[in-house]
């Protein structure tokens, strides 16, 4: 159902030079949230084949976002995710990583087929397991569209779903998540916990120069998290801490991008930290970086580029894809007396995916090191790398 | 009674080398007329047989690859009991995931309208191409030649083009078709224009059908098929840990009532059911050649046996043994089969190709579309010549090669038996055909065997073998009349001619047996043909009553899955001269693992104003009048006969609210299916199955319009993108009279072929005669006969051959006939035949008959009168 609230336009706010400015970039998904990956190879595709011609609505200053609300799904923007991971030990202290997402990837507004095979949006669903205790990592996908009901995101009440696998939220407002591919796979029930944290300019994160280059996005950073996760043919009941990130627009990366590094970090002591970095094909940082500290007590503090460093420490070379990532940082917060380092918990955290052929990243989970001021502090969380197999993020993107 | 020295000293490794060389190859290098027509008989048998297998093969064949080549890494399939299943049933399919990964599937065909003007079929698989990767392996052509995989952008023009249709590159090559190129499809009632949006390379699925395979999404396919809210089937592919059979049994025991799985190649067994019994009367048909090849086989052998007795005894007195001698003419045999055989592989090969397109468009209007293309001969058609072909000459020699080994030395010698002074019937001419006749009686009160009418051809070929032996008898009573009737009432040479014949009955019986039984099965079919015409032309007049008929341009078959448009229907009944419109739908259905067609039509029209006939009960029109509104069903007699179905039993259907029976109201009879056909009156067919688009319409106009201007008026209102036939009631019934004609035209071949076969058996048994008989016709040249009245006297005798076997035929023939129509159709097609004797064609093909047995005698004659005038006798 798509929604107009008053003083609010539906579709992009652009004169006819922005357009072609638009069309002559070719422009890339996304430049506020590298996450997208699939999304991000498909829609461009999509720009090239049938062009500018859709009336997709544009993140803007003025809207407001409230909950449960805006769980559900925004289907008058072109792109929306869902995404969740997750620490999690079982009562031996065995410890796993998890990771679900829910992809939409607008396609087309009003398709003129009338079959409901006729492609509206595309859906796409990452599950990924990390097994520490054994080292071994396990991951799968799933790409459908609506069709007769196999996949999608319901405008009304928060549900997203591809095939079997689906999250939303129970009659108890917790969030319900399961998935399961052949022998692996999750069944949690997630508390809501803290306040949804918005980023950016309340809940706006403005993303590139031009004004409307932006999206909606907000996290749920630190969620009681319970239930099984069943790897290998076994089950295990398991209980920790889950973030999950959800985020709507209508607007694209850069091609001089050649790729991001992502943080969602939950410290001891109650401070919840999301910073990312997109890596320019000149070797530099990228001015868009940025990231939003949630301090105990519940105050917000944005963080610009120049609040946060990052510094690669130790890399491991993936014998699947040959890609050498940087498997420890470094992260400082000078200002916010944070110095940290986040190792993975794992070297071999990497998705090779099917649609996204040499589109490879490494998603997983970390252990967090360092100090607050002159105290130690440690934590957990999540890291997200990408255009480090080989191939600039902008070439893929073309 | 040892042999002589001079035998023994023969060369000693091969004695029968050598004596097959000078005792048999001299002899048949002598007679190079002969030889090569025996060897021509027997290729021509072969060459039918392997030309009607092959051709059969091809369509089967060809339709099985197909499936194959379509059906890729599907394990299992799940099918509704509608046409198709409603889309939304995959929600509830969900737990499939467990057992591997589904696709839903759309098939459907479209003409090709190519720039050139061609036209081709396409076969359409729509196919959700986000998931169907890993089910079958496509790869689009990219440029110079190189390939790939389809990516992401490839697969999302397709997605978002609701136009969008790849095509096999062989059929871009042939048509000059280049990427984004358009594309106009005839679908269904309409002509549409797609774009071609990628080739497919000559892999998985593209290689069927000889390039006529089109891939599209499922959402453009569901569209331009007409197929919204629908899907076809789904397609299962296995998880590697689960066993088909296991997965089969479980999912079977878990799908809901009106949901079925299956093997894919299930659909391949159908069509292999379906066209089994039209393929084994085919099958049936050739073996008429080949049988009449084997007679020639015999005929050869048995006239060198009796021409040669004398050479025989000879050898038998000079220490030849009676294996020896019996080895020599079944080598004899084998020789001619064997090259026979070699000379009917190549042959076939060749009639194949005519055996195909005369079949094929029969298979395409009666059965099914096929792209057959035809099989190259493989090992298996050279064994089953071989092995078929020798051994039947062998067996067939094996009789006159026995009686030459019984040859007394003495007796021959002595010189006793050149002359047949009087002909006495052995017991086997006396008691065989009344004994075979009774087994025929016998076999042809037995049933099918699943389907197939083995008892009813084993009834044919008692039939053949009584009239077989019949001859020398029937010949001896001919003699005589002949004699008498010639003495009084012909000049010398028909009396000279008639005499000849009576004087050498065994050396001709066996020829003029072969030429009675090809002429015999020729009437036999000419008659059953004939009847059934003259049955189907009744049942035209009686049964198409509307005024205009209406149906899709591309519906070629009753199985035809094209449909006519609700726009078009709308216009019809529109129009002003229109007083009743009764629209037919129709799906294939699986009855018990074979398809039948399961219809609907609106009874209460039907009843006034179609003129249906009933075969049961006796007052069908008041049993179907009563059946409306009930859960009864009309079926065809093909049905009836097929199912064992009579009045009151009930039918159980799988409809999409689960298995329900349908009492049978009455039977009707029908030509136009021998699948069987199950009609439910239109209100209870929409209960089960729901609103189903028509697949053709019956026009009623009002009275005293000319249906001819209405039609043009129908035309003119269409839509310009319409693509119908609309057919006034004349030309319909002209039409379907053209498509019964068109269905025979390969028995006739069939036929003159195995005649061809029996002429030549004639001729070269001239040929020998003459040999045989060199010093009687220089005695006659020199007690004054002209070479003109010799070369008469063989022509007449020649014709006087033919007028026999002719008029053996046609007797033989009517009997057949009767077995024909009343055991072997009845049995394979479920269809009553009045019996009409076609008295035109008999007289016509009687003329021919002795005229070309007249020309056969034209070479032999032409040797006779070449004998120079002699006194020795």
């Amino acid at each position: 159902m798509l929604r107009r609230r008053p003083g609010e336009r539906f579709g992009p706010s652009r004169g006819p030079g922005k357009e072609l400015r638009r069309r002559a970039k070719l422009p890339v998904w996304p430049r506020c949230r590298p996450r997208l990956l699939p999304a991000a190879l498909l829609v461009p595709c999509l720009l090239a084949t049938i062009g500018w011609s859709q009336t997709w609505r544009q993140a803007n200053l003025g809207y407001r976002l409230q909950f449960p609300r805006d769980h559900a799904s925004h289907p008058e923007y072109r792109i929306e995710w869902w995404y969740y991971t997750g620490n999690l030990a079982d009562s031996s202290s065995r410890r796993f990583g998890f990771q679900l997402t829910f992809f939409r990837a607008g396609v087309r507004t009003r398709p003129e087929n009338p079959s409901r095979w006729a492609v509206r949006d595309l859906f796409m669903a990452h599950l990924a397991l990390s097994d520490l205790e054994t080292g071994r990592f396990h991951f799968a996908e799933r790409l459908n569209r609506a069709g007769p009901g196999w996949a999608g995101a319901s405008t009304e009440t928060y549900r997203v779903w591809n095939q079997s696998w689906e999250a939303g939220l129970d009659s108890d407002g917790r969030h319900r998540l399961r998935a399961r591919d052949g022998d692996f796979g999750i069944d949690l029930v997630l508390e809501p916990g803290r306040q949804p944290l918005l980023h950016g300019r309340a809940g706006l994160s403005q993303k590139g120069s031009q004004e409307g280059n932006a999206s909606h996005y907000y996290s749920l950073t630190r969620m009681p998290t319970r239930g099984s996760i069943r790897v290998d043919g076994r089950e295990f009941e398991v209980a920790g801490s889950s973030w999950m990130d959800h985020e709507f627009g209508t607007s694209f990366l850069e091609q001089e991008q050649i790729g991001w590094d992502w943080f969602a970090l939950q410290l001891d002591g109650g401070q919840d930290l999301m910073v990312f970095q997109l890596r320019r094909s000149d070797g530099r940082r990228d001015p868009n970086s940025s990231g939003t500290l949630l301090d105990a007590s519940g105050k917000r503090q944005g963080l610009g580029r120049s609040d946060f460093s990052l510094e690669p420490v130790r890399t491991w070379r993936s014998p699947h894809s040959g890609a050498r990532y940087p498997i420890q940082w470094r992260l400082s917060l000078p200002r916010r007396g944070l110095s940290l380092t986040v190792t993975a918990a794992q070297p071999d955290q990497e998705l090779r995916t099917r649609w996204s052929t040499g589109v490879t990243y490494w998603e997983g989970a970390v252990v967090v090191t360092g100090t607050r001021g002159t105290d130690p502090v440690s934590g957990r969380g999540y890291l997200e790398m990408t255009g480090y197999a080989g191939q600039s993020m902008g070439d893929v993107f073309r | 009674m040892s042999p002589p020295p001079a035998l023994r000293r023969s060369p000693q490794p091969k004695p029968l080398m050598f004596l097959f060389r000078t005792f048999i190859l001299r002899r048949l290098r002598e007679e190079k007329v002969r030889s090569l027509a025996t060897v021509l008989g027997v290729a021509l048998g072969i060459a039918v047989v392997l030309a009607v297998q092959m051709a059969n093969q091809s369509s089967v064949r060809s339709f099985e690859t197909a499936l194959e080549m379509v059906a890729g890494k599907t394990s299992l399939e799940i099918v509704g009991a509608g046409p198709g299943l409603r889309e939304e049933r995959l929600l509830e399919l969900d737990w499939l995931e467990q057992f591997g990964q589904i696709s839903p599937i759309i098939e459907g065909e479209a003409r090709a309208q190519f720039p050139s003007g061609d036209r081709e079929w396409l076969r359409i698989l729509g196919v959700d191409i986000l998931r169907d990767e890993s089910f079958r392996d496509y790869r689009l052509v990219r440029f110079a030649g190189q390939s790939q995989s389809p990516g992401p952008r490839e697969f999302l023009q397709l997605l978002s083009d609701p136009n969008a249709i790849l095509l096999t590159q062989k059929l871009a090559r042939r048509h000059g078709l280049d990427p984004d190129s358009s594309l106009d499809l005839d679908v269904g009632d309409r002509r549409e224009t797609l774009t071609v949006r990628g080739l497919l390379l000559d892999k998985g699925p593209a290689r069927a059908l000889n390039g006529t395979f089109a891939l599209m999404d499922i959402a453009a396919a569901q569209w331009l098929l007409g197929r919204l809210g629908r899907i076809d089937r789904v397609d299962l592919r296995l998880n590697p840990e689960f066993s088909i059979d296991q997965a089969e049994a479980a999912i079977a025991a878990r799908l809901p009532a009106d949901l079925t799985v299956q093997r894919p190649s299930r659909r391949g067994r159908q069509v292999e059911k379906m066209l089994e019994a039209f393929h084994f009367n085919l099958t049936a048909l050739s073996h008429i050649a080949l049988l009449v090849g084997l007679f020639l086989i015999y005929n050869t052998v048995s006239l060198s046996v009796i021409t040669r007795r004398r050479e025989v005894g000879i050898l038998r007195a000079v220490g030849g043994s009676r294996r020896q001698v019996a080895g020599l003419f079944l080598a004899e045999a084998g020789l001619l089969a064997t090259l026979g055989c070699a000379l009917g592989i190549l042959l076939g090969g060749g009639l194949a190709r005519g055996a195909l397109s005369l079949t094929s468009s029969t298979l395409d209007r009666l059965y099914i579309r096929s792209a057959a293309e035809p099989v190259p001969v493989g090992v298996e058609h050279l064994v089953l010549a071989f092995a078929v072909g020798i051994p039947l000459a062998l067996l067939a020699a094996l009789v006159p090669a026995l009686e030459a080994s019984r040859v007394a030395p003495t007796e021959a010698v002595r010189g006793f038996d050149r002359l047949e002074s009087r002909y006495r019937l052995s017991w086997r001419q006396r008691w065989l055909p009344p004994i075979l006749a009774v087994l025929a009686v016998g076999f042809a009160c037995l049933d099918s065997v699943e389907g197939i009418p083995l008892f009813g051809y084993a009834a044919c070929l008692a039939t053949v073998f009584a009239v077989a032996f019949l001859v020398p008898a029937v010949l001896h009573v001919s003699g005589r009349a002949g004699s008498r009737l010639t003495r009084r009432w012909t000049g010398v040479e028909a009396l000279l001619a008639n005499a000849n014949l009576s004087g050498s009955i065994s050396r001709i019986s066996i020829s003029v047996a072969a030429l009675a039984v090809s002429l015999s099965m020729l009437t036999a079919i000419a008659v059953m043909i004939g009847s059934f015409r003259e049955t189907v032309q009744y049942w035209v007049q009686q049964t198409l009553q509307a005024d205009l008929y209406l149906a899709p341009a591309t519906r070629s078959n009753i199985y035809s899955k094209s449909s006519v448009s609700p726009e078009v229907v709308r216009q019809v009944a529109a129009n002003p001269g229109v007083a009743a419109v009764d629209s037919f739908t129709s799906f294939t259905v699986d009855y018990q693992g074979r398809q039948a067609l399961l219809g609907s039509g609106d009874f209460a029209v039907q009843l006034d104003r179609a003129g249906l006939l009933f075969k049961a009960p006796r007052d069908g029109r008041s049993a179907v009048r009563a059946a409306i509104g009930q859960d009864a069903a009309v079926v065809s007699e093909s049905f009836a006969l097929r199912h064992r179905k009579t009045v009151g039993d009930a039918v159980v259907l799988n409809t999409p609210r689960g298995q329900r029976a349908f009492r049978v109201a009455a039977v009707y009879y029908d030509y136009s299916s021998d699948q069987g056909i199950v009609v439910l009156d239109r209100s209870t067919f929409r209960k089960y199955y729901g609103d189903q688009p028509p697949r053709s319409l019956a026009v009623y106009l009002k009275e005293g319009l000319d249906p001819e201007r209405v039609r043009s008026g129908i035309l003119a209102g269409l839509p310009p993108q319409s693509r119908v036939f609309v057919h006034t009631n004349a030309s319909l019934k002209r039409e379907v009279l053209r498509i019964f004609d068109n269905t025979f035209t390969i028995t006739y071949a069939l036929e003159i072929i195995a005649v061809a076969v029996a002429i030549l058996g004639v001729a070269a048994t001239l040929i020998t005669l003459i040999l045989d008989r060199k010093p009687e016709l220089a005695l006659l040249r020199w007690t004054g006969a002209e070479q003109r009245q010799i070369r008469k006297m063989v022509v007449i005798e020649a014709a006087l051959l033919g007028a026999i076997s002719q008029g053996l035929g046609v007797a033989a023939g009517i009997l057949l006939s009767l077995i024909l129509i009343f055991v072997i159709n009845v049995q394979s097609f479920g269809w009553t035949i009045q019996y009409h004797l076609p008295a035109g064609f008999l007289l016509q093909s009687s003329l021919l008959i002795l005229l070309a047995t007249a020309l056969s005698g034209i070479y032999p004659a032409y040797r006779a009168g070449r004998v120079p005038p002699s006194r020795e006798a």
